[in-house]
Order: C-alpha cells, then structure tokens, then sequence
C-alpha cells in the first residue's frame, strides 16, 4: 500500500491504495462517485469515461500509480459545468437516454469532442463517440443530441 | 503480500532498479490492464514486480532534429495522431488506432514492445526504417524495429532494457496510402492493415510497402520493393509477396481472407502508381 495525492473534482485527496488498483475502483468505492460505471472492464464499452488531466480516458485502464499528482474530473465534477449544462439539455431535448447506463461516458465523451471540435459533422461525431457503447437507443438519437449540443449558443 | 511496486522519479533510478531485478515495465497499461484479467474490481497482483514508468517525463514528447524525427517511447498515440510537426503518413495510422480515450493513455513504446501481430504502429515504423533505442545501465544500443521484432509478442529487449526513443528518418514521399482493416470502423484490432509510401516525381524513385496482421510479424520485402522499381514488374512483386504470408485462421479472420485481400489491395494501388 501506498500514500497516493491527486486531485479530484477540484479537491485534494490522500488516500492509501495499491499502486495497481484501477482508478475506477478508488472513485466509485473509496471516493463514492457512482455517477463513473463500469461495463466492460477492457477499455471498450467507455461507461467509465473521466478526463484526467483535462484528456478523455477509460478510468477501468488506468492505475493509481499514473494517477499521482494528477488532476481527476468526474461525471459528478462536469455536471458543475456551463459545457455540461448545454450538453445534458440537448441529451433532454432529443430523447437521447434510455436505461442511462452509458450515459455518463458518453456526455464526457461528447465534452471531449465539443472542445476539441466546436462544430463537429455526423462523421466527426461517430468518430468521437467510438469509443462508447450503448445497448439501448441505436445511436441516432445520441448523434443527434451531440450536434444540437453544438449548435447552442454557448451561454456565460 | 503484494509483490514489489516501484515508480522511479528518474530514468536513472528505473535503470539501476531494473540491473538487479526483472521488472515488468507498466507505460500506459492498455496491453498490461488487459493481459491481467484478474485485475478486475478489488486490489489485484502480479506475479513479478512492476515498475512504473508512465511518470518518466524524459522519455515524451515529439522533436524533428531535421533529418530524423525523435519520439520519446511515453509519448501517447494521440499525441501522434494530433502532432502539429508530424507528416499526415504518420499521424493517420496513429488516428486510426483505438479510440480517443485508449488513444490518451496507450503508448508508442508500448505498442512496439508488445509487439502484437496486430500493432498498427509496426508496419508503419519498418516502412520508414525506424529505429529503437534500448537502454540499461551499461549503455544505450540502437536497433531497426524490424530487427527487434522477432515475432509474435517477442523482441531482442533484454529484461533489464527500456525503450527510451524511436527515431524515424525523415523522408519527402509525395504520397501513401493506408488502410486497416477490422470487423468495423472503429476502436477495432485490425484484420489486415496496409501501408505504402511513395516518392513520385516525373518518376516512381522510392517505394515502400508493409503489410500488418497477417503474419506473425508485418511483412516488408525491401528487395523485392527494390526490383519493383527498377522493372515495374507488379506481377513479380505480388508473387514475392504472396510467398511470403504465412497467415492462419483466427477468431479475426481467415488466412485466406487476408492474403486475398491485401495481394487485391496493393495490386490495385501498384497500378494506380505505374500507370
Ligand atoms: C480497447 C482497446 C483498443 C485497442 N486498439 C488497438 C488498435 O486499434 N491498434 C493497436 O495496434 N493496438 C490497439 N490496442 C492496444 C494498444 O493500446 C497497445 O498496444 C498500446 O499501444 C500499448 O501501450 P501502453 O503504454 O498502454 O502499454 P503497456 O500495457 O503499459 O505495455 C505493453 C508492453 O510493452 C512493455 N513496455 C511498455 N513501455 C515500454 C518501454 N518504454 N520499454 C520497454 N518495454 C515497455 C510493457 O512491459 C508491456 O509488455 C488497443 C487496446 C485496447 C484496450
Ligand atoms: S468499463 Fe472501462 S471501457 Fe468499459
Ligand atoms: S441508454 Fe442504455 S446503454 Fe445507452
């Protein structure tokens, strides 16, 4: 066991872990943010999307020792944002969550996207959603809510 | 009892660690997290000690040292893909790997040493000629990735080696094509990947050709690419090529499947060069 420091949500946290343990693990039972989920453990499913150090991640692949000294953003982090305000209203708007299972990835992911590509096209938007999955609305509904959440007047 | 878990503060403390014992080296952890299925939900182990690299700030980053380009072994796959120094024939097949979030994590180092059969980055680096340096206490030595593969999962690293660069030589192809494979679009290990790179002016002058994932190691026929150019000689080209595959069957695809298409594939971007 070790003494690990890195920042959550914008607040310090020491906590003693196995350098090994993955930070999805420490999130949802150490810290109790159970808005991260985790589907399938491999890195493919994206249900456990978090930004570390500001970059889109799956926290199921990600040991506490690349943790240290870093800076963690959860779903639970985002939702304080203007950024995740625009998003979550258009996800409303186009009937874009069924179960809401992979929700909390995708909204990351979409965060992800939008910074990086204000004005993404349907190719840009698949492109940036590849990495989640989601069992239940098909898709359409999603890529829709991503391209209005664009589409928004970013408001202040 | 956990076994040893380290994370050094510098190269030189991993290196003088790594000189007494067998240390598995952890970069991004997306080929480890994987083969270490057991890893799933509470603390887990390994059954060797770790050493931990990801933090070594002195082996990341992208520079262009004019005739070659230096790529620290931590670098990630995104920041490949995204360089603004790298040529769009280097960055595409980084973008085309994973997904952004594996992208943000994985990285070249590791791609490489785990040698995968379907390493995308592989057949991209023994196109260009690239080359590796390895290091350990006693020194640094330098070798061609295609002579570090040996095959499937197995370089000439010895255990106390770290990949610390990769230095791939800067070249004015006019063109390449690239094209993976897999069972769909994204996020998904490649059945068949092909890279070719091309210098044509009035004239093809230098021509380079790899194909991933069908065999255990990317298959490059410099010789056979050398012949290619003198003679225009697509057919014999195809058939060197063709001799040379010695794909399988796997959950991915068939042996024929591959070998079909990819002979289909580079016939067709020969003829689109020779014409
Ligand atoms: C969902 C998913 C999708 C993927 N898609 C693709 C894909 O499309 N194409 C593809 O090619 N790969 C793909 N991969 C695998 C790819 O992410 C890895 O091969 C990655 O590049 C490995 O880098 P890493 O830093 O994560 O390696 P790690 O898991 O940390 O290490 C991999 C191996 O390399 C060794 N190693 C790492 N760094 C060094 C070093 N500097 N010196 C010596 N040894 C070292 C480690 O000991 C280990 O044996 C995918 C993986 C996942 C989980
Ligand atoms: S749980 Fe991490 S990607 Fe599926
Ligand atoms: S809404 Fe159910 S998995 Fe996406």
């Amino acid at each position: 066991m070790t003494m690990v420091s890195f920042i959550v949500n914008s607040k310090p946290v020491t906590l003693e872990t196995d350098l090994s343990r993955r930070l999805l693990d420490v999130l949802r039972d150490d810290l109790g943010l159970t808005g991260t989920k985790e589907g399938c453990g491999e890195g493919e499913c994206g249900a456990c999307q978090v930004y570390l150090d500001g970059d889109l991640v799956n926290s199921c692949m990600v040991p506490m020792a690349n943790v240290i000294g870093k800076s963690v953003l959860t779903i639970e982090g985002f939702s304080e944002t203007e950024a995740y305000r625009q998003i979550e209203a258009a996800y409303i708007e186009e009937g874009a969550v069924q179960c809401g299972y992979c929700i909390p990835g995708m909204v990351m992911a979409t965060g992800a996207l939008l910074r990086s590509n204000p004005h993404p096209d349907l190719e840009a938007i698949k492109d940036g959603l590849s990495g989640n999955i989601c069992r239940c609305t098909g898709y359409q509904t999603i890529f829709k809510a991503v391209e209005r959440a664009s589409k928004e007047e970013v408001k202040k | 009892m956990t076994l040893e878990h380290i994370r050094p503060e510098s190269l030189h403390d991993l290196l003088k660690a790594m000189d007494t014992a067998d240390y598995t080296l952890f970069a991004g952890g997306t080929d480890l997290m994987i083969r270490k299925r057991q890893w799933q939900g509470a603390s887990r182990r390994f059954e060797e000690p770790i050493a931990f690299i990801n933090q070594l700030k002195e082996l990341r980053g992208i520079e262009d040292l004019g005739d070659h380009y230096r790529i620290g072994a931590l670098t990630t796959q995104e920041e490949m893909a995204t360089s603004g120094i790298l040529p769009d024939y280097l960055r595409d097949p980084y973008h085309q790997m994973a997904t952004l979030a594996i992208r943000n994590i994985a990285t070249v180092g590791g791609n490489i040493i785990n040698a995968a059969s379907v390493g995308d980055s592989l057949p991209l680096l023994m196109a260009l000629d690239a080359e590796v340096v390895l290091e350990s206490l006693a020194g640094e030595r330098t070798l061609p990735v295609t002579e570090l593969i040996i095959d499937k999962y197995r370089t000439r690293r010895k255990s106390n080696e770290i990949l610390t660069r990769v230095m791939i030589p800067k070249e004015d192809f006019t063109g390449y094509y690239y094209k993976k494979l897999g069972q769909r679009k994204a996020s998904i290990l490649s059945k068949l990947s092909i890279i070719l790179l091309y210098r044509k002016k009035e004239t093809l002058e230098d021509l380079r050709i790899a194909v991933g994932a069908v065999n255990d190691k990317p298959v490059r026929l410099p010789a056979a690419e050398k012949t290619l150019l003198a003679t225009g000689d697509l057919a014999g080209y195809l058939k060197s090529l063709s001799e040379a595959f010695e794909s399988a069957d796997d959950k991915r695809s068939t042996k024929e499947y591959r070998e079909t298409v990819s002979l289909a594939l580079i016939k067709q971007e020969l003829e689109k060069l020779f014409s």
